[in-house]
């Protein structure tokens, strides 16, 4: 009797194992269309609580309730985890139906790497969608004439918020010139403020947010371009480790608060809104997160507004980096009638009902929309206006190759604790150049 | 029963775990050592180069930086957690409900996951609004605050209470069986010969419990050269590389910079080194009967 009990348990154990094992998700494979449910993959990153993840998740669900013979089998993830986890899909030649993907470089090895189907036919039956997009929107999708989605935001990575509150009560002018904004920094250190606010342990912020818009001041977008390319351009050049070298200087100034490397995005814009930094420099995505998390009193007293000139540099003034927003790559394996349910998907997502959606999440767009004042937050408000007269010029991680990214990123971390610029200057261009070649 | 008959018996036994084990361990340590040939991003066709990356690996000088911060997490486990846990270990060993109770509490971490651990101890070590500065500006300490986990000189030590703190219960529960196990005639005999405290700790408790501390210090070992999750939520092996360890240097090269050859090759490298330490520690610590 007890021998059967224990082999009973045993057999149960084992099943109760080998089921925990089993594995949930599915494959990118193909269904039958002879079938009435269609299932779809979607992989995506609003998986978060600000205002456009909240958005487009509702997009998702409206979609499923009205089609009800596609099923969609979503997943979300941070977005360093969704990167991470497309990546090893690729490898293992796994990828979903749709997933959220970024313009530029990434885009560029997805194609290389054949996962990708162009949308040319899908624009051109939409037309009048397609020529609502702003200027330019769409050449970072591109590769050889092939238009492989379409940006889904617009994502200025380098916007200064300031606390207008903090300003007045220590008589510190918004820096309109580079010295102003020392000196800002200066009078914010003497009554113990914390003048910029950084959280750079996920080491992208300082490149994305300011290095990238003080790099363009210094040396202009033409430059930068060639750079890239590896064209004309080195970034040994003199106006790159100058704009090292001014990055450094606002280190060593102070501006940021000690121990900036070991806290992350999140911590950095709490230390804004619990008014111990005068300042934070975040991409314009910030706002959707200020505007759910932050006080009332917070946002109204917060202003933004870009990078000042530098003295003698080569970029012009009213720009600031960024990137057209992210967009949704569509599995070069879909045909039929899943190809048809999934770009019914991506226009409910990216079409002008999908646009609109997100600029009411307080997210800008890439697209010809005009905001309803009555619907928006107010800080969205001074945003929109700010990008009525700033221009886009590239955002350096959109651009490099991912060697050359990594060299940066860790560049600029060891630039603030003083590390050497030229060194810095010959790792990154080690990088490129390996990558180009 | 005949010897062939048990040992045909032991061999059956052990043969599914076996089989597991070369399927999911052996064998993938080989695939991986195989694509440590090749130059590959992930994406499109991976080209045969050789032994270049082995090649770069060695001029590598952030490798060696990390193995260096590796050796660093060996030391600091071994020389801390084994010996802490021992010590706990003879102080708790006996049943009475503190001594169970503090058990469990120094059991604990263990049942937490790293990730936890990891978000706790950066809120402490956090320099604006942690626990510790915090501590330390109370007893007028100030002076002795720093950027824990900012300043490169010092943030890999800062790493080593949450590793010592999460790991510590592992090994006392380990220890603790063992000395139970010591049979209680010889503590009589120890009574009866006169040797107590220092000595008998010295001469009888530790010889008898040897084999089980070399086992403690095989996985001690192993398990930090792995070390991960924790350095990973806790400084993403920043700021700069300053607490860059084997496996999260893997981890980059293969998933931020899309070098999957390159990635293996280190991956390699770390089964390579660590078969030597172990090597080393067990020739080390082999007592010749």
């Amino acid at each position: 009797m007890i021998k059967a009990a224990k082999l009973g348990m045993i057999a149960m154990l084992i099943v109760v194992v080998l089921a925990a094992c089993s594995s949930n998700t599915s494959n990118g494979g193909s269904s039958n269309d002879a079938d009435e449910t269609i299932t779809l993959t979607i992989w995506n990153n609003w998986s978060g609580q600000d205002a456009k993840a909240v958005a487009m998740r509702k997009i998702l669900d409206d979609f499923q309730a009205e089609n009800p013979n596609i099923k969609l089998e979503i997943e979300a993830l941070a977005t360093d985890g969704l990167k991470t986890r497309l990546r090893t899909a690729a490898a293992a030649d796994e990828m979903p139906d749709l997933f959220v993907m970024w313009p530029g470089a990434m885009t560029k090895e997805f194609v290389q790497g054949d996962l990708l189907q162009p949308i040319n036919d899908f624009l051109d039956q939409n037309a009048e969608w397609k020529n609502n997009f702003i200027e330019n929107a769409l050449v970072d999708f591109t590769v050889d004439e092939n238009i492989y989605s379409v940006p889904m935001n617009l994502a200025p990575s380098s916007l200064l918020y300031y606390n207008e509150e903090l300003f007045k009560q220590y008589n510190v002018k918004v820096p309109t010139t580079w010295d102003e904004l020392l000196q800002a920094v200066d009078t914010f250190n003497a009554n113990n403020i914390i003048p910029i606010a950084l959280g750079n342990k996920a080491n992208w912020v300082a490149q994305s947010t300011t290095f990238s818009t003080i790099g363009d001041r210094v040396t202009g977008t033409e430059w930068f371009l060639k750079a890239v390319e590896q064209d004309g351009a080195s970034f040994t050049d003199p106006e790159f480790v100058e704009a090292l070298k001014l990055y450094q200087e606002l280190g060593a100034a102070k501006a940021y608060q000690e121990g900036f490397n070991s806290i992350d995005e999140n911590q950095m814009i709490q230390l804004y809104t619990q008014e111990k930094a005068a300042m934070v420099i975040n991409g314009g995505w910030a706002v959707a997160s200020l505007v759910n998390t932050a006080s009332e009193e917070m946002l109204n007293a917060t202003n933004i507004t870009i990078l000042p000139p530098v003295n003698g540099g080569k970029g012009e003034a009213k720009t600031t980096a960024g990137v057209v927003g992210t967009g949704l790559g569509v599995n070069k394996k879909l045909s039929g009638a899943k190809k048809e349910a999934a770009m019914k998907l991506f226009y409910a997502l990216a079409g002008p009902d999908g646009q609109k959606a997100t600029l009411e999440s307080s997210t800008l767009v890439s697209y010809k929309l005009e905001l309803d004042p009555s619907k928006a937050n107010p800080l969205f408000i001074k945003l929109t206006e700010l990008m009525k007269e700033t221009k886009i010029v590239p955002v350096y991680d959109s651009k490099l190759s991912s060697a050359a990214v990594e060299a940066i990123n860790n560049g600029l971390q060891e630039l603030l604790l003083g590390g050497d610029a030229e060194d810095i200057a010959e790792r990154i261009q080690a990088a490129q150049a390996s990558a180009v070649n | 029963m005949n010897s062939t008959t048990v040992k045909r018996f032991i061999a059956v036994a052990l043969a599914p775990s076996l089989i597991l084990y070369a399927l999911f361990v052996f064998i993938p340590v080989l695939w991986s050592a195989f694509y440590s040939l090749f130059n590959w991003s992930g994406i499109g066709e991976a080209s045969f180069i050789g032994f270049q990356n082995y090649k770069e690996l060695l001029g590598d000088s952030i490798f060696w930086h990390t193995l260096g911060n590796n050796v660093v997490f060996v030391l600091a486990s071994v020389l801390g957690q084994v010996p802490l846990a021992l010590f706990l270990a003879i102080i708790l060993y006996k049943s009475n409900a503190i001594q169970r109770f503090l058990r469990a509490a120094v059991f604990m971490p263990m049942v937490l996951s790293t990730v936890v651990i990891g978000l706790i101890w950066n809120y402490v070590y956090h320099p604006q609004i942690g626990i510790l500065n915090f501590v330390l500006d109370a007893l007028h300490l100030s002076s002795l605050k720093m950027e824990w986990l900012s300043d490169p000189d010092i943030a890999i030590f800062s790493l080593i209470p949450p590793l010592v703190w999460s790991y510590v219960g592992l090994y006392l529960i380990i220890f603790i069986s063992a000395l139970q196990n010591i049979p209680g005639e010889l503590d009589d005999a120890a009574k009866i010969d006169g040797a107590r405290g220092f000595t008998k700790l010295f001469k009888i408790t530790l010889p008898m419990i040897w084999g089980t501390i070399q086992v403690a210090m095989i996985l001690c070992i192993a398990g930090s050269l792995k070390s991960f999750d924790l350095v990973y939520i806790m400084t993403r092996g920043g700021p700069a590389h300053a607490t860059e360890l084997l496996a999260t240097y893997m981890y980059n090269a293969t998933f931020s910079t899309y070098r999957y050859g390159y990635g293996s090759t280190i991956s390699t490298a770390i089964v390579i080194i660590s078969l030597l330490l172990i090597g080393t520690s067990q020739w080390l610590t082999s007592r010749k009967k």
